[in-house]
């Protein structure tokens, strides 16, 4: 469980600067003359929570294989669009006019949620490189001792 | 050649001698047969036992309730629980990587990050055995700590 709310709270840090951008190019790209106050730099973090609660709920205790943990990540994914959408147009009576604006959001979602992943895998890589390093070098001295 | 076997008392520390003009790669070879033997394990197959020397194994894994030894090809069954081989093969090239699965590290031919957030070891066989997160702090310390 450790492990898993160390991951989860990496992925809520990513995914917080993602949400920044996307709602930077975003904000441009639809209502690049709309101004903000203060409270909107808690959005991103806001988000940022509503993102991480799906995977928190959805912790296993089994080691799932890639396959089961596939699954898993689309329907979190999916989860986590439904809330953020619930939360930002929720309160909206003429949900058709705002149709543009949550598929926007929507795909940005889809993006962030990839790119989070990415990022992680990168941080596992180098990790996983450093592990190769360590590996090589016990292998080599263990043989060697074994041969004196 | 001439072997000699001399039988010594319950008091003194069993050894074997090789006297030799010199060290060469006929004497390296019986050292490293030597050593293969100094661990072995017991493993069933079709209701037969088995001697299993520790270098050839690739890793202990506990499939429900049942502990299965791994070798290069083949598979044997021990009545052994996966935490005895843990706590047995501490002092040895062994690991635990998983909840389920004890490795030898000497088997491991590179470690890469797995896509469901945890990351896996390609053995000498061209199988791959998934490490948990958790333990990988552990994995690395024992490998930083050079030839046990």
């Amino acid at each position: 469980m450790k492990e898993h709310l160390r991951t989860q709270l990496g992925g809520f840090f990513i995914s917080v600067t993602l949400i920044n951008l996307a709602m930077f190019i975003l904000g441009l790209m639809m209502e690049p003359d709309l101004q903000f106050g203060y409270e909107a730099f808690a959005y991103p973090l806001i988000y940022g929570i509503i993102g991480s609660i799906p995977g928190l709920i959805m912790y296993s205790k089994k080691e799932l294989t890639i396959r089961q943990t596939l699954i898993r990540e689309v329907i979190q994914m999916f989860m986590i669009i439904i809330l953020i959408i619930f939360f930002m147009f929720g309160r909206f009576k003429n949900i058709p006019d705002l149709i543009p604006q949550i598929v926007g959001v929507s795909i940005s979602i889809m993006v962030i949620y990839v790119l989070v992943h990415v990022f992680g895998w990168m941080i596992d890589l180098k990790t996983a490189n450093i592990m190769n390093e360590e590996l090589m070098k016990f292998q080599k001295n263990v043989s060697k001792a074994e041969n004196e | 050649m001439e072997i000699s076997i001399k039988k010594i008392g319950e008091e003194e520390k069993e050894y074997i001698e090789i006297g030799c003009h010199i060290r060469d790669e006929r004497v390296d070879e019986i050292v490293r047969f030597i050593r293969s033997r100094e661990g072995i394990l017991k493993g069933i197959k079709e209701d037969r036992q088995y001697s299993l020397a520790l270098p050839d194994i690739l890793y202990i894994e506990a499939v429900d309730e049942k502990t299965f030894i791994y070798l290069e090809n083949d598979c044997y069954e021990s009545g052994r629980r996966l935490y005895e081989f843990e706590e047995v093969l501490s002092s040895r090239n062994f690991a635990r990587i998983s909840k389920s699965v004890v490795v030898n590290l000497m088997k491991i031919t590179s470690i890469k990050p797995s896509l469901n957030g945890r990351f896996s070891c390609v053995l000498t066989n061209g199988e791959q055995v998934i490490i948990s997160r958790k333990y990988v702090p552990d994995i690395r310390e024992k490998l930083r700590g050079g030839a046990v």
